[in-house]
């Protein structure tokens, strides 16, 4: 047992923060959140020289070949500095590539992914905006070659910028939700597809996604008719690491801005952090973080060992949903004022921890199935 | 990131499993909860057997040098508690084994390590731990029993209390002023006394539920050679700090816990309520989801103290952070648990009490966790003084 990162870790962790604080400033944050777009194509062409997008995609298809542990390295410095964009989004999309994709759509689709030439995003919610199989009824029906999609998708990350739309869709209704979903690779550009951005907490881009008469290769489609079920829990579970990982790294930007103003701040004659009612709720803050922590890097490093980690990652993402909005309140909270005017960049972490929390599932969805998973029948 | 166990640590833990999974079947019906051994005679007996039977492996000497025939590594000692934690096993004593040994080990002379260790290592003898007084609590370093040097002996008077064991114990270790005229923190000497000594008398105090886990210790006159000392004359208070030191990282507690939430799973799957099962019950499963969830991050951060105390390193933060969290977590486990049972959930152990009435006790013992060690509110103190760096309290 060693929990410590490896020197590969912390050579990753140091290069991803300096360039991160000289290219992603928060006055850029703010200026994206404002933005149509919502991600710099510039910054983003930058991080694919560093190679990012492909970090966990095997060398044989054009990525850096790290492992998942890697990734959560880099994610918690992305978290740090809140940078806006699909690069999770993008990211999360490799996974069901690379374990559900035949060779000719990993051979097509990867190496671009690698490069930062494509940006994918994950189209699963809908109307009933619930992350288990019953939301599902955007249908997709056979015809000749094709599929044909209808239907319209919710909540979907920066879908107006994305290349291409992994589309969960139900080809049959079968004897349980789970069956009888498929997912497309749906290219953005193809006809019948519109889009409009939804005004949401974070700013954060989110899409609805209008489906009519869309015609989709049979060869798009990812893994097996009716059998994609399996595939979105992969996603969501490597996913809702991954998110996490971000998380901590807001989490822990969040406690050391806090500590840091409580030492400067004078108030009756004294900072304010010399208060105990405020030390023990920054304490408890510390407490949060290191414990959130932890458990992320647990479920992290089975998922990298291939370990069955449902339960681990469920409770990390039910958990850190938690921490991250109640810590980033109390942020606010020990800030005063000051830290309610949009100005202030504390703010912008506690948007984004209501962002974080719906990703790839919010706290009751992952409850369940660690209710499921302790053994509740 | 490593958390695998290496091959030789796999067969290790399942020595460690399969012993304690042997001891479990020996346990008396009235054992509930680790604190019983202090206050039922036939769970201290129990104690004293386990203790025997771990001393025979060598596992109460575990990370200790091989030259005080200790054995194994630091890694081992936490495969060890995961294990005695999930059966509920006692036999290693906390203030001896678990406190003092690792502090002597670091701060006493060899004459007092060859005297006090080797007994320790084979389960003879039990300690009580002295510290706290009527007026010194979470200020120990304000205390006021005095041990007076004379010739070579310190002579004892003065009270102290809420002495877990002390009723049961053979020896205790404890703080005394030396030098009343010296400021504070400079004037305290740690010092070992046998129980027996004459002038010492100790009086079981009763706990919440009526029970007696701990007591108060009278010092009149009590004669102590000088020799018994550890670290250096006047100078206790570092030592008070380094056994604090060594204080649990939570992983028996944990782990307990962890037991705690199969069997109230199972209790769950098979008890209904309102014509259908209390696992189908939504709010019951979220509600103790959420209690596996924060139980896993307590494991989480548990591992990393051991990790940080493998390498010799400071874990001062994590320690405190871990100690608060699983504390804290114990007190909401009792409350999840008893509102699950509903009226059973307040039924001693007897014939109508769910799951051996574990849950009832665990309603009143919660608070020897949260309280005792240093409070969870001095721990959050010290994560803000000494880790976050804020202005000290003056």
């Amino acid at each position: 047992m060693d929990l410590r990162f490896t020197e590969t870790q912390e050579i990753l962790k140091k290069m991803a923060r300096d360039f991160l604080t000289t290219e992603c400033p928060k006055t850029l944050v703010r200026k994206l959140e404002q933005s149509e777009e919502g991600y710099s194509p510039e910054l983003w062409k930058k991080m694919a020289e560093l190679g990012w997008m492909g970090l966990i995609i095997p060398e044989e298809y054009g990525g850096m070949g790290y492992t998942f542990q890697d990734l959560v390295v880099l994610l918690e410095e992305i978290g740090r500095n809140i940078l806006p964009g699909p690069l999770i989004a993008t990211i999360a999309n490799t996974f069901p590539i690379l374990e559900a994709g035949t060779e000719e759509q990993k051979k097509e689709l990867l190496p671009k992914i690698a490069q930062g030439e494509l940006i994918f995003t994950t189209a699963l919610l809908e109307g009933d905006g619930v992350f288990d199989a019953s939301g599902i009824a955007v249908k997709a029906t056979p015809k000749g070659d094709d599929f044909i999609i209808n239907g319209t998708k919710l909540f979907v990350e920066m879908a107006h910028v994305a290349n291409y739309i992994l589309c969960v869709t139900r080809t049959k209704d079968g004897t349980s939700p789970e069956k009888g979903i498929t997912l497309f690779i749906v290219d953005s550009t193809t006809p019948g597809i519109s889009c409009e951005v939804m005004p949401t907490t974070a700013a954060d881009k989110l899409c609805e996604v209008r489906f009519k008469d869309v015609n989709v290769p049979k060869k798009n489609m990812l893994g097996k008719i009716d059998e994609g079920w399996p595939i979105v829990e992969m996603l969501l579970r490597k996913g809702a690491i991954a998110k996490c990982a971000e998380s901590i790294g807001a989490i822990e930007t969040c406690v050391e801005m806090t500590v840091a103003y409580s030492k400067e701040r004078v108030q009756y004659e004294r900072p304010i952090g010399a208060f105990q009612a405020l030390q023990h709720i920054m304490a408890d803050m510390w407490t949060a973080m290191e414990t959130s922590r932890y458990l992320v890097y647990e479920a992290a490093w089975m998922e990298s060992e291939g370990l069955p980690c449902a339960k681990e990652a469920s409770m990390a993402k039910a958990y850190v949903n938690e921490v991250y909005k109640n810590l980033s309140k109390w942020a606010v909270r020990v800030h005063g004022a000051i830290a309610t005017s949009a100005d202030h960049d504390i703010p912008l972490y506690y948007r984004r921890s209501k962002a974080a929390d719906i990703a790839f599932g919010g706290t009751d969805f992952h409850r369940e199935i660690v209710a499921q998973k302790i053994g509740l029948v | 990131m490593d958390l695998s166990l290496t091959d030789e640590q796999k067969v290790r833990k399942q020595e460690f499993d399969d012993t304690c999974k042997e001891l479990e079947k020996k346990k008396p019906p009235s054992f509930v909860g680790f604190e019983t051994i202090y206050e039922v005679d036939e769970c201290w007996e129990y104690n004293l057997y386990c203790a025997k039977e771990f001393a025979k492996k060598g596992w109460l000497a575990l990370g200790w040098p091989p030259e005080y025939a200790g054995k194994g590594d630091m890694m081992d000692r936490v495969l060890f508690a995961e294990a005695r934690g999930y059966y509920g096993i006692p036999g290693v004593d906390i203030f001896g084994v678990q406190m003092l040994a690792p502090t002597l080990l670091q701060a006493a002379s060899e004459e007092i390590k060859r005297e006090f260790l080797p007994p320790i290592a084979r389960g003879e003898v039990m300690w009580c731990e002295l510290w706290s007084e009527p007026n010194a609590g979470s200020d120990l370093a304000s205390l006021s029993t005095t041990a007076i040097k004379k010739g070579d002996e310190y002579i004892i008077n003065g009270q102290k209390t809420w002495n877990t064991g002390a009723h049961k114990a053979d020896w205790g270790f404890g703080v005394f002023k030396t030098d009343p005229t010296a400021r504070k923190h400079h004037n305290i000497t740690f010092l070992l006394h046998d129980m027996k000594t004459p002038g010492i008398t100790v009086r079981p105090i009763p706990y919440l539920d009526g029970h007696a886990p701990y007591a108060e210790v009278y010092f009149d006159d009590v004669h102590v050679p000088a020799k018994n000392i550890v670290g250096q004359e006047h100078e206790g208070w570092a030592v008070v700090n380094l056994l604090a030191g060594f204080e649990r990282s939570g992983i028996n507690e944990i782990m307990s816990m962890i037991r705690g939430l199969e069997q109230l799973v199972t209790f769950c799957n098979e008890t209904k309520r309102h014509g259908q099962l209390l696992a189908k019950n939504p709010l019951v499963r979220n509600r103790l989801a959420e209690l596996a969830c924060e139980l896993e991050a307590a494991r989480a951060l548990a591992y990393r103290v051991a990790d940080l105390q493998n390498r010799n390193e400071m874990s001062l933060m994590d320690a405190s952070a871990g100690k608060i969290f699983f504390s804290e977590l114990g007190e909401r486990f009792a409350f999840l648990a008893t509102d699950i049972l509903g009226p059973y959930g307040q039924v001693k152990t007897s014939r109508w009490a769910p799951l051996d009435g574990l849950w009832e006790k665990m309603f009143h013992e919660h608070f020897i966790t949260t309280v005792s060690m240093g409070t969870n509110e001095i721990q959050r103190n010290i994560i803000a003084w000494y880790g976050l760096g804020l202005p000290r309290m003056r």
